[in-house]
């Protein structure tokens, strides 16, 4: 069963929610920080905060037993959110999202679109239980007569048998679940999946019981009428699937229909809704003979109240507003598919549109923007951006922008440069702040208030062959001297020959650099051929008992695919117990950067990946500082330091302002 | 004779037709001028107050209970700044209006709202808020809202609520170097801390709020003068070295060292949620004072 359903705005107030059962708010909350802000997982083409998706293609969010289905609409900056135990296999809230969001934006959208307010007056508890009835009725009827599949895709062709297999005809939820197979569309209605005549036979009665009363009792009743056709029309869960999948398959143009205000189709479409006349497809004529006046009647009573009994028409009436709604927005959907074509109209719209792109005040569609997003890709990879990554922030971006207007004299160009630059900026920007001298003041000197016994911080990095590991060790080594502390450096590359004493020249020089300042460093090593964990281990209960401030471990280099190599890793980190793992990527690299860095962020274990980056060499690629984002994008792991040149004092704090300008600027 | 000239004369006659319209036309620009003028600029000057704070500290709560008045709604992670127009309590009066007549009638319309802007306190949407700081719009002060839950000494979320605070505070010092003029037009800035969660067993008293928060900007700003260069650094002329906040040469830092900024620090404590209802008194009367 459901646990949660909550309509909440960007701007994180909870509009309307429903709870079963009380969950801990940190299940949306670490929805929202992970999928939304951090973009943590990846999500597939077409997904993501865009307009119009359909929950089912936004990927599942999984978090402590529990399963978040969530879609979201972007102009009104509102999210939709549901959750339920991941135990349950509940394929119906994919389509309760959808519909609740078709729903909710109708009747409270121009509310939403208020300034300066967060109150949105909704009375909203009604039209949801009416859904979580109609669609959790719809899942058991499937579930007992198909339960070999939930598959979305199949569910029309499996209700479709579910339907010819015999089953009591007068039960509602089936009345209105058969009701739009046969009064959907009459061009495809023959190539839907509905089985033979013979087997169809007993199930058929069902669906023109309504217009049986339709045709005699209530021909002038407006109200009946519109009820019949209503309810009739796309109520049942599976209504839009199956829609989606004739559309696909029936091969002629389909047309937009016109709707009134009660939902009823204009009368001059030339397209009959009311199929179940007995002219209209040699299926149902015959039946239609054989049913029984009697029956009729009897089905009628039951198709207009409600099972609770109490309060019927009233709840027959919410459903007519809730099909009519689902019903008119579809119909909308389809209009607009439908509605893209000729030739002056098109051509009048561009020119409109090239007036505009100078003039600004643009409504930017996907193909106003692709043109000019690929060449913000382009530029990318120019600026040594991996592929992977340009093509998410370009996607990124597109979804943010389809759909906004651009300002006064704005170009499009323009208003994509901005985006993208704050994208960027969001990108690079650490979520929390990277104060090394603090997170080492915090462990080496605890306050008297808190348990934690004193003990060095240790520092690790890793990285590829020749990327600049144990440079770049010393240049913190450095900085870190200059502060004034105690630092052990170890060497645990025991493999390279000549990689202590490179490490042993490096502190040597450290020493006489800063013996005036106050700092003491030494090397601790074992010599080669030991094994790295033991010695780093051994190195950080050194360094404790010596009253060392930092430990820095310089490890040997290692190829991102070598899985014999990197498996090493995770018992060296089990060993030494690092504070912090900085992995040294070079700004060289190009494509690769993605894979390394994802290679070496799960070689620790679960439970155990990377701090940071080192990006070394920056002084070298001039703007082409691409690695930069593509090691972040690859694992949202910050960079904490840039290397920018030879000397010891060459390290950086990465300023985001910095990085962002030299991307973005052209040559 | 042409059409032409005989407009031209008619329109040179003395005629009273010509002198009446001549006379309203001349009469009704300046009134024309004036409401145009009048209702543009009045849109925008509604004071503002803004809502900054780490994530979790209950921004939005706040919000949502000053603009209702009784009961905040539920809230999860904000992810966009929303602008809300709050009208102040029943009982408040504003400072702007502390001398006006009881009985004038305007007095209970005028002044008397403002729009309180909440902004996303996660890391990597920080900038909407420093954006507000960077170019006000008739800004009246700063609401730092703050979890006193987690602010014991050694934990994380002091670490995080300092390090804010200290962006913020560094921000409003440099503000009258900074080439915005709106930015510079900030005469006085007034900050309230708000001790938020005061009702949970382990929440700070606002006393100790706010001498853990000065012990630790005190810790922020030494490593932050010892740490390394920015990587952007000589490509903008920016001073290096005045990121100093407070007093230079001062040991520790105390908020009333940004007086001399023009910016004065206020640490009270309340609730937004809770056992028996909020209590937020104190925070609407600091409001009520700087409108």
């Amino acid at each position: 069963m459901l646990d949660t359903f909550e309509i909440l705005t960007t701007s994180g107030v909870v509009l309307w929610s429903k709870t079963y059962s009380a969950i801990s708010p940190a299940i949306i909350n670490s929805l929202i920080t992970n999928v939304f802000i951090e973009e943590r997982t990846l999500t597939h083409p077409g997904s993501g905060v865009a307009d119009d998706v359909s929950a089912a293609n936004n990927p599942p969010y999984k978090y402590d037993q529990h399963t978040v289905k969530w879609t979201a609409v972007k102009e009104l900056g509102i999210i939709f959110v549901a959750v339920y135990r991941s135990l349950l296999h509940l394929s119906w809230i994919d389509k309760l999202v959808d519909n609740i969001k078709t729903l909710f934006v109708d009747l409270y959208g121009d509310q939403l679109k208020k300034p300066h307010t967060t109150v949105v007056e909704c009375h909203f508890d009604e039209y949801f239980d009416q859904q979580v009835r109609e669609l959790e009725k719809t899942a058991l009827n499937q579930d007992t007569r198909a339960p070999q599949s939930t598959n979305s895709l199949q569910e029309s062709s499996i209700s479709g048998a579910g339907d010819a297999r015999d089953e009591p005809p007068p039960l509602p939820g089936l009345l209105s679940k058969g009701g739009p197979k046969y009064n959907k569309d009459s061009t495809s209605n023959e190539s839907t999946p509905i089985a033979t005549p013979d087997t169809s036979r007993p199930s058929t009665p069902a669906s023109h019981l309504l217009v049986g009363k339709g045709g005699p009792g209530g021909k002038g009743s407006r109200r009946a009428r519109k009820a019949a056709i209503a309810s009739t029309y796309a109520s049942s869960g599976d209504e839009s699937h199956s829609r989606r999948t004739r559309a696909a398959k029936s091969a002629g143009p389909k047309k937009g229909r016109k709707w009134d205000a009660d939902g009823l189709a204009d009368e001059d479409s030339d397209t009959p809704l009311d199929y179940s006349a007995p002219a209209n497809g040699a299926t149902s004529g015959e039946d239609e003979g054989q049913t029984l006046p009697g029956s009729v009647e009897q089905v009628d009573q039951e198709s207009w109240g409600s099972k609770t009994g109490k309060g019927q028409f009233v709840l027959k009436d919410l459903d007519d507003q809730v099909n009519s709604i689902l019903a008119s927005a579809d119909a909308k959907k389809g209009q607009t598919t439908a509605a893209s074509s000729g030739i002056v109209g098109s051509s009048i719209s561009a020119i409109g549109g090239l007036f505009r792109n100078v003039v600004g005040g643009k409504t930017l569609t996907k193909e106003d923007l692709d043109k000019a997003m690929k060449g913000m890709e382009d530029h990318l990879l120019r600026k040594n951006v991996a592929r992977e990554a340009a093509v998410r922030l370009c996607e990124g971006v597109e979804r943010e922008l389809i759909g906004v207007k651009t300002g006064n004299f704005e170009s499009v160009q323009a208003r994509i440069q901005t985006a993208m630059e704050s994208s960027l900026r969001k990108i690079l920007t650490p979520t929390s702040s990277l104060d090394l001298l603090r997170e080492i003041d915090a462990v080496t000197s605890p306050s008297s208030l808190s348990l934690q016994k004193r003990r060095p911080y240790v520092i690790s990095i890793v990285g590829v062959n020749g990327v600049g590991k144990s440079t770049n060790l010393s240049k913190i080594c450095f900085f870190l001297l200059q502060n004034k502390y105690k630092v052990l450096v170890v060497a645990c590359d025991t493999f390279r020959s000549g990689a202590v004493e490179q490490l042993a020249v490096h502190v040597r020089n450290l020493k006489e650099l800063t013996v005036r300042e106050g700092g003491k460093v030494e090397l601790y090593q074992k010599g080669y051929g030991k094994d790295a964990a033991n010695v780093a281990k051994d190195a950080v209960t050194f360094a404790a008992q010596e009253g060392f401030d930092v430990v820095l471990i310089d490890t040997a280099g290692r190829r991102h695919n070598d899985q014999r190599l990197m498996s090493s890793l995770e018992k060296f980190a089990k060993f030494a117990q690092p504070d912090k793992i900085l992995m040294v990527g070079e700004a060289l690299v190009g494509t690769d950067s993605v894979a390394q860095a994802r290679n070496f962020n799960v070689a620790f274990g679960s439970g155990r990946s990377l701090d940071g980056f080192i990006i070394s060499k920056c002084d070298t690629v001039g703007d082409m500082v691409g690695t930069l984002v593509s090691m972040v994008h690859a694992t949202n792991v910050p960079v904490l330091f840039v290397g920018v040149g030879q000397h010891y004092s060459d390290l950086r704090n990465l300023s985001v302002k910095w990085a962002v300008e030299k991307l973005l600027s052209s040559n | 004779m042409s059409p032409i000239t005989e407009w031209a004369a008619a329109l040179m006659n003395p005629s009273p037709v010509a002198l009446i319209i001549a006379i309203l036309v001349a009469l009704s620009i300046p009134i024309f001028l004036h409401s145009i003028v009048f209702r543009a600029s009045g849109l925008t000057t509604l004071p503002s107050i803004l809502l900054l704070g780490p994530s979790g500290s209950g921004k939005t709560s706040l919000l949502t209970l000053f603009e209702r008045g009784t009961n905040p709604a539920d809230t999860h992670t904000s992810q966009s700044p929303i602008a809300v127009e709050c009208h102040l309590p029943v009982g408040a009066t504003a400072t702007s209006d502390k001398y006006r007549s009881v009985n004038d009638p305007t007095a209970n319309s005028t002044y008397k709202k403002f729009l309180l802007i909440d902004t996303p306190g996660h890391g990597k949407l920080r900038h909407h808020a420093l954006d507000n700081l960077t170019n006000p719009q008739n800004l009246k002060g700063i609401i730092f809202v703050a979890d006193a839950a987690t602010l014991s000494a050694g934990d994380e979320g002091l670490r995080q609520t300092a390090d804010y605070l200290h962006d913020v505070l560094l921000l409003l010092q440099k503000r009258m170097e900074s080439k915005n003029k709106a930015a510079k037009k900030l005469r006085d800035i007034p900050v309230l801390i708000a001790a938020n969660k005061m009702d949970l067993f382990t929440a700070l008293p606002a006393a100790l709020v706010k001498s853990t928060l000065e012990a630790e900007i005190t810790k922020i700003r030494t490593s932050r003068s010892k740490r390394l260069l920015d990587s952007g650094i000589g490509i903008e002329d920016d001073a290096e070295n005045d990121d100093w906040l407070g007093e230079i040469g001062s040991k520790e830092f105390k908020f009333s060292q940004m007086e001399e900024f023009d910016v004065l620090v206020e640490v009270a404590g309340g609730k937004v949620a809770g056992g028996d209802g909020p209590a937020v008194d104190k925070w609407w009367k600091w409001v009520s004072e700087r409108l």
